[in-house]
């Protein structure tokens, strides 16, 4: 039967296709002109730039990291495009009448409608296209709660003294090589702030689309969430189908104020590469919260597209009894590769952590779980379990778990385990027994390995997170 | 319903099944019965088509089909049925889902609309209550952390909700209490219509007590060695499968 | 990225130690390339993944050591204490042969510099050719000083389908001059097929010895169908650093029992690299680790799996308190070919101090779907219901962690297949939880 759950046809990687939108989009190339270039389109103020070119000049003394169980050729960094935007952009435009109606077109290609009569009821989005975000829908709705949700490039504009005292206080400008360079060249990307005691009267989220060629991606998403609020967040992407390979380089940074709780979901569909291995989006994130007294940052993750995926979405539990969440569905085909994980680092007492990492393996993908659990001296009664499954699907992929964990708190209490299975021959004669094809019984089974991921998803989402699994394993099974 | 010529199968260059000859007809109980190792489960094995098990020769009809041309959810389709000896768990897909899924094939192909949802929980409800299985076991992943005599109700369960033609109960009563043996034998006798048939494997009579068959065969060296009625049973539990041995040669 | 090697002050001071020494003209050729190989690495830092929770500066402490005296010998006191074993013994002191306080030998157990034609070819063929093949990123570089310094060493040959008649129990005393001193210990076990036979490596210091400084490497090739048992105790002073590694190569349906015990000390550090190269290999590796004062212990295990139906289990537990650290690093790696593998390892901890640690790295590295694998980690402190169930019968809290710490290691323990030794670390390790209250 393993031969069976091997060949069969793959379809098209819907969001495949490309817009025809015409572009204002940099030469290739990363200097400080290009910098001070960037900034001036975002008509951003002295003190950002200022940051911008202090993280530019360590980048460039950093090297790219290599311990990750990734391998892709080098990158040549003066070979990317690091701005474009739609020339429709170029005066922003006031409302949704004005904006584009291709871009619209092609949100709506994408299932996300931005007209927000035909949206999906409870769910603000702010659509970021290449280098610059196109619209922020239900602003008004959300204004009237309190909540900020705009663009970070407006942030910066508008709430200089919020970005100024938290842009950078979770990933650092060199924290690595990649947030250094999303320090320096970063687009666009959302900003949210809710205030003390809010809790957020919708879901938000941002959808990304790379269209341009050659250019890279570089959002920037800073959530500060007050003392007592609450605030989910949801994050979408995808990229058409080229031969070429893209550089997606993200930070994303939360922090969660005393009391305060954010759930941060991304369903990440970048164009994964043909089943040759050819092309697909570089995808090197770097995502990281800050969790002061009593304050829960939980982040849910399914990752199935990306040619290289390199991603640790991390908690910082800084305040006492603060509680982080990892919750990851990683799953590859074909050539994929991701190196994901998570890092929680205690440092309050009676902190605690879970992490629930499934892996799922098929064609001649490599996925690998890269896990830290720190506990510091001081984190007195710190918490942590951590359980990693890995799903195999043919015998020609690799799946992998490296969890560091390290002590230093005698009244801390740390479980880890880990197992690797197959889809079984008895669980698919069962199935098939039952009347259900091959290709549904792997799909069920493989549901079945991530329910307990899916179930920390929004809703809406768990449908469509279930879905993609099903495209993205088409071809594995047969 | 069905007829099995000279059937001749091997699993990892074994053979196992060795020109096994059986008709059963529309309605007819028929129990299977024999020492351990006689070829028992792989005969219901090599029906439904499981991996590992090679068909060297000899032919089978199901319906008049060419049961070899099928694939196993193709028979599944068209009611063959296996209660399997030791049902495998399926952690995280939930029963109802795979209930669902197993009876919306099974209805489509015989060109039947899905059940709404609405229909389908109400069906499995009552199917469940029949086989004395708590609805909160709907809930759970397929057969995870089932006791043996759960795991087996499930079954039957299975069985009643998709109303196969054919049933094949491997060693269904291995390792059952006295209970749920009834359970297990009142579901089959509940869906005895005169048309539904019946292969009943086990190593014991106790369950034919229960389940009166029509037939009964005795199955040595892969092979029918004897058959009889439901009398044979008994001179078996008697005499146990020793003084058959010479048939088997 | 082939930058040009700065060479530390102790690798130069190993390369000329390497050259004061002379060696059989046979071990010439293994000892140039360990020269080559080991004045080419690049020194570990915190950067190099093998060497990320342990520092070699008390290594580095030993950058102006020299040779010990051609003329050590074992102290007759410290011999008298070993546990009671009907075994072979053979003595080194700080890493010399001591003839006078050794057993006589057996058939097939000789020393390389003894080494008759028929033993050079067995030394020609396996020597350095264990484990040879595991990846690259988990090389131990210190096997390549263990071949710079060759001069000697111990070949345990048994024949086919022959069997060791008496268990072969290896001691290496380092004594008080040994501060200033280095040893380098080399074993090769060569199991042909069928053959079995049980080692045992015990190495301790002398009652008035502290600092020293063993550089260890056995090789162990189990032929198809051998049995190996290996206990491997590192039980030297605190003051003390070792560095050693066990290589084994298992062949079809050979199996390999193991057992190891390591105190802490100023750095112990214990590679266990394993390599199934044939079907049906079994592998069994219990390990225990103790940290108090200071004291710094790591084991890092590699498990090789290339080739179908082979099984490992791997059980460490270790109990650190004080200052102390341990790190534990368990890689199983399933290669492609390796289908029908079952390979687990469990990992737990007792932290015992807020100023101890225990860092812990179990990995999976899986390239076959058709196996089962799994593995667990833990790190907690003593399980509060039964330090109160036992209060709760009347014995007071100090006595009661005892009990539990004692039979948290004890349950291992009783996994070591010899009597006389199992008895003597029972007793020793009671006594060391007993001083803790």
């Amino acid at each position: 039967m393993s031969e069976q759950v091997e060949s069969l046809i793959r379809k098209d990687y819907a969001a495949g296709f490309h817009s025809a939108i015409e572009s204002d989009t940099l030469p290739p190339g990363l200097n400080e002109d290009v910098i001070r270039h960037i900034s001036a389109q975002k008509e951003e103020p002295q003190w950002m730039l200022d940051w911008r070119l202090k993280a530019f000049e360590a980048w460039q003394q950093m090297s790219e990291p290599t311990w990750a169980h990734v391998h892709y050729p080098q990158i040549d960094f003066q070979s990317i495009s690091y701005y474009s935007s739609p020339k429709s952009m170029k005066n922003r435009p006031k409302s949704l009448d004005e904006v584009d109606p291709e871009l619209l077109e092609t949100y709506k290609k994408l299932g996300i409608p931005l007209h927000e009569q035909e949206a999906l009821a409870g769910v603000a989005v702010d659509a970021v296209f290449d280098s610059v975000s196109v619209v922020t829908t239900f602003r008004k709705k959300l204004s009237e709660a309190g909540v900020i949700f705009c663009p970070i490039s407006e942030a910066i504009r508008e709430y200089p003294e919020l970005v100024q005292k938290y842009l950078g206080s979770v990933v650092p400008q060199k924290d690595n090589y990649y947030a250094a360079l999303n320090s320096a060249v970063f687009s666009d990307g959302s900003f949210v702030y809710i205030p003390k005691g809010v809790r957020c009267p919708m879901e938000l989220s941002t959808y990304f689309r790379i269209n341009e060629l050659n250019t890279g991606q570089f959002e920037r998403t800073l959530i500060v969430a007050d003392e007592g609020s609450h605030v989910s967040y949801l994050e979408g992407c995808t990229a058409p189908m080229r031969d070429e390979n893209q550089l997606h380089a993200a930070v994303v940074e939360l922090v969660a104020l005393d009391n305060a709780q954010i759930k941060y979901s991304t369903v990440q569909n970048w164009y994964p590469g043909d089943k040759e291995g050819k092309g697909g989006i570089y995808n090197f994130v770097t995502k990281r919260g800050i969790a002061h007294t009593n304050a829960r940052i939980s982040w849910t993750q399914v990752e199935t597209g990306s040619a290289v995926t390199w991603k640790y979405p991390s908690c910082i539990l800084k305040g006492d009894n603060s509680v982080g969440e990892f919750y990851s569905v990683a799953l590859t085909n074909n050539f994929q590769q991701a190196d994901t994980g998570t890092k929680m680092i205690h440092l309050g007492k009676n902190t605690s952590s879970t992490i629930i990492a499934k892996g799922i393996s098929a064609g001649r993908s490599n996925s690998s779980y890269r896990g830290l659990v720190r506990i510091n001296p001081a984190a007195e009664g710190a918490r942590n379990f951590t359980q990693c499954d890995s799903l195999l699907i043919g015998d020609r992929c690799g799946a992998h778990t490296f969890p560091y964990i390290e002590n230093r708190n005698a009244s801390a209490v740390i479980e880890h385990e880990a197992t690797t299975s197959k889809v079984s021959d008895d669980q698919m004669f069962l199935c098939q027994q039952r009347g259900l094809d091959a290709e549904k019984a792997v799909s069920m089974i493989v549901n079945g390995f991530c329910r307990e991921v899916f179930k920390e998803l929004p809703m809406e989402f768990a449908v469509e997170a279930g879905k993609l699994l099903e495209v993205s394993l088409e071809g594995s099974v047969g | 319903m069905l007829q099995i010529k000279e059937l001749v199968a091997e699993i990892d260059g074994k053979q196992i099944l060795n020109g096994l000859n059986l008709t059963i007809g529309d309605g007819e109980v028929h129990a299977i019965m024999g020492p351990n190792g006689a070829g028992k489960s792989t005969l219901g094995n090599v029906l439904t088509g499981r991996d590992g098990y090679e068909v060297k020769s000899g032919e089978v009809l199901f319906n008049g089909k060419n049961l070899f041309d099928l694939e196993i959810e193709e028979r599944a389709r068209e009611g063959m049925f296996l209660a399997f000896q030791y049902p495998v768990e399926i952690p995280g897909v939930s029963n109802m889902e795979f209930l669902k899924a197993s009876l919306d094939a099974r209805r489509k192909h015989q060109g039947l609309e899905e059940l709404s949802s609405f229909d389908f929980m109400k069906l499995a409800r009552e199917t469940s209550a029949k086989v004395s299985l708590d609805a909160a076991f709907l809930k759970r992943g397929v057969n995870e952390g089932f006791s043996g005599g759960e795991k087996k109700r499930n079954e039957i369960l299975q069985m009643m909700l998709l109303e196969p033609q054919l049933c094949i109960l491997d060693e269904t009563d291995s390792g059952l209490d006295i209970d749920a043996l009834q359970v297990v034998a009142n579901g089959v006798n509940a869906m005895r219509d005169g048309k539904r048939s019946f292969i009943v494997v086990t190593h014991y009579q106790r369950l034919l007590d229960y389940i009166v068959p029509d037939h009964v065969h005795v199955l040595a060296g892969g092979k029918i060695v004897k058959s009889g009625d439901k009398e044979l049973a008994k001179e078996l539990e008697a005499k146990g499968y020793g003084w058959l041995e010479g048939e088997v040669a | 990225m082939t930058q040009p090697v700065q060479p530390s002050d102790f690798q130069k001071r190993a390369l000329t130690l390497a050259q004061q020494r002379s060696a059989p003209a046979f071990l010439q050729t293994v000892r140039q390339q360990g020269l080559d190989e080991f004045g080419q690495i690049q020194w570990p830092g915190r950067k190099t993944e093998m060497w990320k929770y342990t520092t070699l500066r008390p290594v580095e402490a030993f950058a102006n050591a020299g040779w010990p005296a051609d003329d050590v010998a074992a102290d007759g006191k410290q011999l008298a204490s070993l546990p009671e074993l009907d075994a072979t013994r053979l003595v080194f002191v700080d890493g010399l042969f001591d003839g006078a306080a050794s057993d006589e030998l057996p058939d097939g157990v000789r020393l390389f510099s003894q080494a008759d034609e028929a033993a050079r070819v067995v030394l020609d063929q396996y020597l350095v050719k264990i484990a040879k093949d595991i990846d690259p990123s988990r090389r131990n570089l210190f096997a390549a000083l263990n071949d710079a310094w060759l001069t000697d060493g111990v070949l345990v040959y048994v024949p086919k389908n022959a069997t060791l008649e008496k268990p072969l129990y290896v001691v290496h005393l380092s004594t008080a001059q040994a501060a200033e001193r280095v040893a380098n210990q080399r074993l090769l076990v060569v199991l042909e097929q069928g053959a079995s036979a049980d080692l045992i490596e015990h190495y301790l210091s002398a009652d008035d010895a502290s600092a020293s400084f063993v550089n260890t490497l056995t090789e162990i090739h189990v032929g198809d169908n051998a049995r190996l048992s290996h206990t491997r105790l590192n039980l030297e002073h605190e003051a003390s650093s070792h560095v050693g590694a066990v290589h084994i190569n298992l062949q079809r349906s050979a199996v390999a029992n193991g057992f190891t015990l390591a105190e802490g000390g100023e750095l112990k550090r214990l590679d266990y690299q394993i390599n199934h190269c044939g079907e049906g290999a079994e592998l069994n590796l219990n390990g225990l680790y103790l940290g108090r004062h200071q004291q710094h212990v790591d084991y890092h295990t590699t498990i090789e799996h290339r080739v179908p139906n082979c099984t490992s289990q791997e059980v460490f537990r270790g109990i650190v308190g004080d200052k102390a650290k341990a790190v534990f690093n368990g890689r199983i790696h399933i290669h492609q070919d390796a289908q029908k593998t079952l390979a687990e390892l469990n990992n737990r901890n007792l932290l015992t101090s807020n100023t101890a640690e225990v860092d812990t790295k179990p990995e999976l590295e899986i390239y076959a779907d058709d196996v089962r694998c799994a593995h667990g980690a833990t790190i907690s402190q003593l399980d509060e219901t039964a330090l109160y169930y036992l209060q709760s019968r009347g014995i007071e809290l100090p006595q009661a962690r005892m009990m539990l710490s004692y039979g948290f290691i004890n349950e291992v323990l009783e996994t070591l297949p010899h009597e006389g030794i199992r008895t003597a670390l029972q007793k020793r390790l009671r006594q060391r939880f007993v001083e803790e209250i």
